[in-house]
């Protein structure tokens, strides 16, 4: 079981990122809990300066801006 | 009914002559290339580039200026502007850069500077960014004087967020890009002879078309003295093709992250075709239709063509698809509101008599500016909606000096961000942020009125030194009093 997390206090750009991540699990076809992140404290924790940022398993993998989804299936791919 | 009626019509048609207006004459060569810079700003500018001059270990020379820039390259949009000043503030060069940072950010945004110096003047536009940036520096050191003891407490945490990064240079390509879309804004909005003068006429022949013109100017009525711009036949031309870009965008750009579409292609399309027709010059005589070719337009067709080239064979794919995306939010993000906003202001203005305003603030007086400054605190505008507002003013016959304290104060300070900054620094710092920003704005009008009056640039200057410096004292002397009042 997968952890996602979207970091972001809920913008254009991080809904847009959760969009793809969904799309991304989806193909992969692999069970993973996608949770958003709004609260700054928790996304500053994670020292990201520009949102949107992603998470998997607790590692962050990209910040400030929107990869593809064939990316993000490719870290999950690492990941798992 | 037939009353309310009466008084209604005038309103709607203010509002709506307005916003024609608008859209015919200021959107086109001033925001399109604004929004599409804003979008290349945002995505082809690797942040590295000076987030890493932002650590704790940097010297304030380096980043006091670091954070300045940081807010006028980096923050064009608020969901980056927050992150980036927690970040500053918590684990980074501390609460100076950082409030450097959020006081420049709004009013350095490339958005709002164009459309400020499009809509009103570059004179204000100029000024605008010169007193933001010294009192924005100005804010940030007085916030680090007055809350040094806790500065020094933090300084125990570690500065892993931003000594771990490594140079990142931008590529190339990235940038002439990006200064190929300055280049088409100037050609666009400069008023220089070589650029409106037509070197090359032709007449097509459409007989009637001055017909059409003075059905427009019944529907808009144009008076330059009251400040109503009318509305030309190219101006309703190049309000549907905005219509047909909209549509085309909502399909072409909404989805750009799945690839290039060829409703991406057909949008791309317009918006050229539509710089293009913006930039001629069209006369309607009772015979024919008057094209002049004007050198704005062969500067924006060269130009254009240059963008082209460099999108289709420098930039990378994934480039091009986050700037289209980033360009396309900001314009969602923006645009609607801008628009609702110019309707409103053109319905109010048919409201307000001039000799109100002029009473309030006809003169560079403490009062005026006070009144200008009080009037952005109290009242929340949606991003760049200040401007047309501020143009409203203007045209009633308020003075440029505290129009400008309206316009400094208004952005930076609205309940929305007061809140959010007061959840990161607390209370006491953000409630002196507010009263350093009010007085500080005022100052700003003060200052730039005086030099509209005639005052010499040099002992403005020596002023506004001699003020930042007492003003800092006096700050310092009452804060040493207050901690050892309570015991601390």
């Amino acid at each position: 079981m997968l952890t996602i997390k979207v970091l972001g206090p809920g913008c254009a750009n991080c809904r847009k990122l959760e969009e793809i991540a969904r799309q991304a699990v989806k193909s992969l076809n692999v069970r993973a809990d996608i949770v958003e992140v709004t609260d700054m404290r928790e996304i500053i924790d994670h020292d990201v300066l520009k949102t949107p940022g992603l998470v998997i398993n607790g590692k962050l993998v990209s910040s400030g801006r929107i990869p593809t989804a064939e990316q993000i299936a490719g870290w999950i791919e690492a990941a798992g | 009914m037939d009353n309310v009626l009466h008084h209604l019509f005038p309103l709607l048609r203010g509002g709506t002559g307005n916003l024609a207006a608008y859209l015919a004459a200021h959107v086109l060569l001033c925001l399109l290339p604004a929004f599409f810079i804003a979008g290349a700003m945002a995505a082809l500018i690797p942040k590295e580039i000076i987030t890493r001059f932002l650590g704790r270990s940097t010297p304030g020379t380096v980043s006091y200026p670091a954070a300045a820039a940081a807010a006028s390259l980096l923050a064009v949009c608020s969901c980056t502007i927050v992150p980036l000043f927690a970040g500053i503030y918590k684990k980074g060069a501390g609460i100076g850069p950082a409030m450097t940072f959020l006081f420049f950010a709004p009013a350095a945004n490339i958005l709002a500077l164009v459309y400020t110096g499009g809509v009103i003047g570059p004179d204000l536009a100029v000024a605008r960014l010169l007193l933001s940036l010294t009192f924005g520096i100005g804010i940030g050191l007085l916030m680090a004087i007055v809350f040094r003891t806790d500065d020094a407490a933090r300084d125990r945490l570690t500065d892993t967020l931003f000594a771990g990064q490594r140079e990142q240079g931008m590529s190339r390509a990235a940038l002439t890009f990006l200064l190929a879309w300055v280049a088409l804004l100037l050609i666009g909005t400069l008023k220089l002879g070589v650029l409106t003068g037509a070197h090359l006429r032709i007449e097509v022949p459409i007989a009637g078309t001055d017909a059409w013109q003075s059905i427009l100017d019944r529907l808009v009525p144009y008076d330059a003295a009251r400040g109503e711009e009318g509305l030309s036949v190219q101006g309703v031309a190049l309000i549907g093709l905005l219509a047909a870009i909209g549509i085309t965008a909502w399909r072409g750009l909404e989805n750009v992250h799945e690839g290039v579409s060829p409703w991406t292609r057909t949008c791309l399309a317009l918006i050229a075709a539509t710089l293009l027709l913006a930039a001629l010059s069209l006369q309607t005589t009772p015979e024919a239709l008057r094209v002049g070719f004007t050198g704005r337009f062969f500067g924006v067709a060269i130009v254009l063509g240059a963008l082209y080239a460099l999108a289709r064979y420098r930039l990378s794919e994934e480039e091009l698809r986050s700037w289209l995306w980033e360009s396309w939010r900001f314009v969602k993000q923006i645009l609607p509101l801008l628009l609702v906003g110019v309707f409103v202001v053109g319905m109010i203005r048919v409201l307000i008599r001039p000799e109100w305003i002029e009473a309030i603030a006809g003169t560079n007086s403490i009062g005026g500016n006070l009144a200008g400054v009080a009037f952005g605190v109290f009242m929340y505008f949606p991003t760049l909606v200040e401007v047309p507002v501020a143009k409203m003013f203007l045209e009633l016959g308020m003075h440029r000096g505290p129009l400008l304290a309206y316009l400094i104060s208004d952005p930076e300070l609205s309940l929305q961000s007061i809140l959010i900054i007061a959840a990161i620094i607390g209370k006491a710092k953000t409630g002196t942020y507010v009263a350093l920003v009010a007085v500080l704005s005022t100052v700003a009008g003060l200052s730039y009125g005086a030099w509209v009056d005639g005052t010499p640039v040099m002992s403005l200057a020596l002023w506004l030194l001699a003020f930042i410096a007492a003003f800092a004292a006096l700050l310092a002397a009452a804060n040493r009093r207050s901690t050892s009042l309570s015991g601390v």
